[in-house]
């Protein structure tokens, strides 16, 4: 980027994050679940999901996708740590109704399927599934934005992260 | 330094949400804390998040807990502690 687009450009896009999905944002501090609630694993917020296909949020690269399916870790091409958690408690599904569609180690595109998960099957089992988003290396960010309260579509601009 | 082994116990391992609390739980040690399953020839600075969650601590994983600096005398024992009640 050159100086006079950096000079012009009114924000960073390296530093926002896109919805992963489509549904309805909701501050952290609803998901019931303190390890999330409490922000044990990072600031963020979460989605209440409407489909069934988790995206990448931003240009970046899978960390570790959970062989569980329930979870994937990403780095930002400007470092920021993610951890996408489609569901709560959901590790204990052991991998059923969840389909990895990207390994440990690729390299992805804003909007590249990662995930698919069956929500409805995974609500019949009794599991929330909702989905928290949060900033792993939160303590890197002088301020972390999350847009709550509003329906999204998957790409639509969720949370933006200042150092 | 100081070390222990451990065994991990819990049928889960060591995934997203234990590791958060364990990251938590060192946050007020001022010693560096490495994790290490030698076995797999995997080991991670046991203070960063992704890091110990790419670790995919296992049932039956045996780690390695090496704690080194000012307070580990201290801190040591209290991490062992926590993972024999957590983990």
């Amino acid at each position: 980027m050159g100086f006079f687009s950096k000079l012009f450009k009114s924000e960073d896009e390296s530093m926002i994050l896109a919805s992963p999905v489509s549904g309805t944002t909701v501050a952290i501090s609803e998901v019931p679940d303190p390890t999330f609630a409490e922000e044990i694993l990072g600031k963020g917020l979460a989605i209440r999901p409407s489909g069934d296909v988790v995206c990448s949020p931003c240009d970046g690269t899978v960390d570790l996708m959970f062989d569980t399916g329930h979870a994937v870790n990403l780095i930002s091409d400007s470092g920021i740590e993610i951890l996408i958690h489609i569901g709560l408690e959901t590790v204990g599904l052991k991998g059923k109704h969840f389909k990895t569609l990207k390994e440990s180690g690729d390299k992805v595109k804003k909007g590249d399927p990662l995930i698919e998960f069956e929500r409805q099957a995974i609500a019949d089992e009794g599991y929330n599934t909702i989905i928290p988003v949060v900033i792993c290396n939160s303590d890197s960010y002088s301020k972390i934005v999350p847009i709550t309260g509003k329906d999204v579509v998957t790409g639509d601009r969720i949370l933006s992260v200042g150092k | 330094m100081k070390s222990f082994e451990y065994t991990v116990k819990d049928e889960m391992g060591i995934h997203a949400r234990p590791a958060g609390i364990l990251v938590k739980q060192l946050a007020s040690v001022k010693s560096s804390v490495k994790i290490e399953v030698k076995a797999k020839d995997k080991s991670a600075d046991a203070k960063r998040l992704m890091a110990v969650m790419k670790m995919a601590v296992k049932q039956g994983d045996t780690v390695t807990v090496t704690v080194e600096g000012e307070d580990e005398d201290t801190a040591a024992p209290q991490i062992e502690q926590f993972f024999k009640e957590n983990f």
